[in-house]
């Protein structure tokens, strides 16, 4: 019984740009406001279920050729990494260095190694969901 | 089309960079003389002018909004009746529509429209099967979407 599904994936076509800007959205309001990388991370996978369902796992892997558990990966290298930074200073570790600079096209932003630190979470969160969940697909 | 509002965009940065002003207010005012001018140079264009079909698709949305308040005021007509004489049913509504979106859209502007849902499309795409609340006459029915949504929806995409 194949159904037709035409309407389901070319709404989520659509809804995917929409929901992936709205975690990018969330993932660089974390300083200030609710949300942060996990949250972010969540969205971007959710966007990214919303594509299994409209489609299938073949189609999503060969639309994004990555490795969910290689993410997994960078994501701790990232928050390991910013970690391992503050020792370069002579300070103790996870101390977060940040400051006000004037960026070309942003003008006064404050910058924060949080957010590197931010980033890896980010990495992190997406990469188990989507192992969790491609794992439970493929398998019969 | 996009071609034409590429050349739009451009002419609108080309008269900001003339001016020597680089505000949103000179980017407006470039891109509505980049407009006239194209009005004018309309002829000399592959495809007809593209605010044609910016027009149709805002007359698409009031049609829209116009339908959703008739429909309503329907819906609500056959609930507040003592009487339940409606006869509800299932038709097939055969398209025109050929690509995805515009099928899209058709299939969702019959469902936001309170009355009619669409519960099913043909493996060919070809065949919209709609479900009515009221439809003492079907082929009323299909004509009143086909003269409304659908012409619409041509006008944007012909």
């Amino acid at each position: 019984m194949k159904t037709n599904d035409v309407i389901l994936q070319t709404a989520s076509k659509v809804v995917f740009f929409i929901i992936i800007l709205f975690a990018i959205h969330l993932f660089f309001a974390g300083h200030y406001h609710p949300g942060g990388g996990f949250v972010g991370g969540l969205m971007t996978s959710g966007a990214i279920v919303l594509l299994l369902l409209a489609y299938d796992i073949k189609t999503v892997s060969q639309g994004f050729p990555i490795d969910y558990k290689i993410l997994i990966g960078v994501g701790l290298l990232f928050a390991a990494g910013t970690a391992a930074g503050a020792l370069l200073f002579n300070v103790p570790l996870l101390t977060h260095a940040f400051g006000d600079f004037n960026l070309p096209l942003f003008g006064k932003t404050s910058l924060h190694t949080a957010m590197l630190f931010d980033t890896g979470v980010y990495l992190v969160v997406i990469g188990v969901t989507m192992t969790i969940i491609q794992t439970i697909g493929e398998s019969e | 089309m996009a071609f034409q509002i590429l050349l739009n965009f451009f002419l609108a940065f080309l008269w900001m960079f003339l001016q020597v002003s680089f505000s949103s207010s000179t980017f407006i005012v470039g891109y509505l003389l980049g407009l006239i001018l194209m009005y004018g140079m309309r002829r000399f264009f592959k495809h007809e002018f593209y605010m044609r079909r910016v027009w149709a698709v805002i007359y698409l949305t009031l049609l829209f909004f116009k339908e959703l308040i008739l429909a309503n005021v329907d819906v609500l007509k056959v609930i507040l009746k003592p009487k339940l004489d409606i006869q509800p049913g299932i038709f097939a509504l055969p398209t025109e529509l050929k690509s995805d979106w515009e099928i899209t859209l058709l299939a969702n502007l019959i469902t936001l429209t309170p009355g009619t849902l669409v519960i099913d499309i043909s493996d060919d795409n070809k065949v919209l099967y709609v479900h009515a609340i009221d439809v003492p006459d079907v082929q009323d029915a299909i004509d009143g979407i086909k003269n409304s949504f659908e012409k619409a929806i041509m006008e944007v995409s012909r």
